[in-house]
């Protein structure tokens, strides 16, 4: 690939070790998949800041390069850690994970990162433009940022991440380049359903894309309405199920104001129709059981937002969790200060929840706990917590959701 | 002589040279959740390969089933000595090219990856064969089938 004559000093080592380590594995990576050139990026956003992801051979690769005095050159964010920086004891981490994580925050530090510890940085100091160039890794933020903003960026890995934010490049190849953002498959929702689109179809949706659409762009076409939270919720269900970096959704979504520019002129490869049978066949694919004694509650994945606060702030006033259950609500530190400052983490921990902030479940170790069925109204949650969590997982509303942290069972419907 | 084994022709993704045995599966894989990086042991309980040590070996797949956490796990791997020594895919995912670039930028191992694979793996070749996986070239020779 063509590089310039300031990227050519950078190989060569006049910017220091962590500046020629890190672009030489971007320019190895864009010669792989044939990128003609490097293209600034406007922002970083860095997946391996949990220990569980980075482990020791984090420590070993961030300190190294702390070390050698790398420093980021984009604003850089990161992903939720592996503990509740102030409440870690709450969750029953163990005290050596804990130091471990505490080691990783210092490195990052260091280097500059700005700790959101979140997947959703765009709600904190992270918001992208519009036709942006971005190094971003978490593929819910991907998604989000690529589709609901349309600003630009591949499904980084943990730690090429770090390389994009170090010298602030990334291979312009995939998705940003805009031929490459042309939709593929054409999801259409039956007239039925779009007439009465619930809430908590949304990250049904995005489950059933994701597993049919594979490796291709997806559009979707028949959603009226859809908010910030609905999207961030859509998304995340299908980059976890299929890993889908980018969808375009008709009328909603900045690339897609119709059918047609969604596909750039080309016609749709696939078609397929949904109605009410497809969304409740994979809600029923979303549950690994039928459901009954509810141990843990998990809201916030993707991390809430101060308008989801809120909405739980309300269904949880005056009440009361019901002993013997968990209800966990996942947000980063930005939200959480507004949401405090707005009474709702008052009104949520009378009530017995608990506030989880700067991680998840699927982040923590939770073998303490002994958790044996969870319930949740994350699609991507219920894709991963059968794996990360081990625990029997039931999807549904929110309402619902909430409802079984009060009486303590859920019943599949 | 390298010259008179049977030789499969596929595309080097990240370079290396390797011999070895070869451990071969024709369902896709995500080292996210699907190996133990302590012992290179595969873990994920829906794949057919669990119980399975990938440690040292070649590991031919369809293709990786990315998180982009992936280079967490493959790394730890690689850094207790654990993960495959190369890897063969029908279609490469980036998650596993940048697992081999990161690995050898910052661990000095160079892990070989060839895809372009034609067909179901198993129809080429079984665990135990002994292989040569060239990354730059993207050749595979069969020095001895099981």
């Amino acid at each position: 690939m063509h590089l310039t004559d300031e990227e050519r000093r950078i190989l060569d080592g006049a910017f220091g070790e962590p500046q020629r380590i890190a672009l030489s594995v971007l320019a190895k990576l864009g010669d792989a998949y044939g990128a003609d050139r490097m293209v600034e990026i406007a922002s970083a956003h860095i997946v391996g800041s949990s220990y569980q992801i980075a482990g020791e051979a984090g420590i070993e690769i961030y300190g190294q390069l702390v070390e050698q005095g790398a420093r980021v050159r984009v604003r850089t964010t990161c992903d939720p850690g592996s503990i509740d920086f102030a409440r870690w004891r709450t969750f029953k981490t163990p005290e050596n994970y804990a130091e471990r994580q505490i080691k990783i925050e210092e490195l990052l530090r260091r280097m500059g990162v700005i700790p959101t510890w979140t997947c959703t940085p765009y709600t904190t100091f992270n918001v992208p433009r519009f036709g942006e160039d971005l190094g971003w890794s978490e593929s819910s933020a991907v998604v989000f940022a690529n589709s609901v903003i349309g600003a630009r960026t591949n499904r980084l890995a943990a730690y090429v991440d770090v390389c994009a934010a170090l010298v602030g490049r990334v291979p312009r190849f995939g998705l940003h380049l805009p031929e490459c953002r042309r939709g593929e498959v054409l999801f259409e929702l039956a007239p039925d359903l779009s007439d009465s689109f619930e809430d908590h179809f949304f990250p049904v949706l995005g489950y059933f894309v994701g597993q049919r659409t594979g490796d291709r762009i997806p559009v979707i076409a028949g959603i009226r309405h859809a908010t910030f939270d609905q999207l961030k919720a859509f998304g995340a269900a299908a980059a976890a199920s299929g890993s889908v970096a980018l969808y375009h959704m008709v009328g909603v979504t900045p690339e897609a104001r119709t059918v047609e520019q969604a596909f750039g002129g080309r016609p749709p490869a696939e078609r397929i129709a949904i109605g009410r049978r497809e969304i409740i066949v994979t809600i029923e694919q979303m549950s690994t059981d039928k459901g009954g004694a509810v141990d843990i509650v998990g809201l916030g994945c993707p991390h809430a937002s101060i308008d989801q606060m809120q909405r739980y702030a309300a269904l949880l006033q005056g009440r009361r969790v019901h002993t013997g259950t968990e209800l966990w609500i996942c947000a980063n530190t930005v939200v959480e200060d507004m949401a405090r400052k707005m009474g709702y983490v008052d009104t949520i921990e009378k009530a017995g929840a608990k506030l989880m902030v700067g991680t998840c479940h699927n982040d923590c170790p939770l073998g303490a706990w002994n958790f044996r069925r969870l319930v949740t109204d994350s699609g991507k949650f219920a894709y991963y917590t059968p794996t990360t969590v081990g625990t029997e997982c039931v999807f549904t509303s929110t309402e619902a959701c909430i409802e079984a942290a009060l009486t303590g069972q859920v019943i599949r419907s | 002589m390298s010259s008179s084994h049977e030789r499969i022709q596929a595309k080097g993704c990240a370079p290396g040279d390797f011999e070895g045995e070869a451990v071969v599966s024709n369902q896709p894989f995500g080292f996210w959740q699907g190996i133990d990086p302590l012992t290179g042991i595969v873990i994920d309980k829906r794949h057919d390969l669990c119980g399975t040590s990938l440690k040292g070996k070649a590991f031919i797949f369809p293709y990786g089933r990315g998180s982009t956490g992936t280079p967490g796990i493959f790394l730890e791997a690689v850094r207790n000595k654990c993960a495959p020594a190369a890897i063969v895919n029908v279609t490469s995912e980036p998650m596993i090219v940048m697992c081999a670039l990161l690995a050898e930028a910052f661990f000095k191992v160079q892990i070989p990856i060839v895809d372009g694979l034609k067909g179901n793996p198993l129809d080429l070749l079984r665990t135990g064969d002994r292989v040569r996986v060239n990354g730059t070239t993207g050749a595979i020779e069969v020095i001895s089938r099981v």
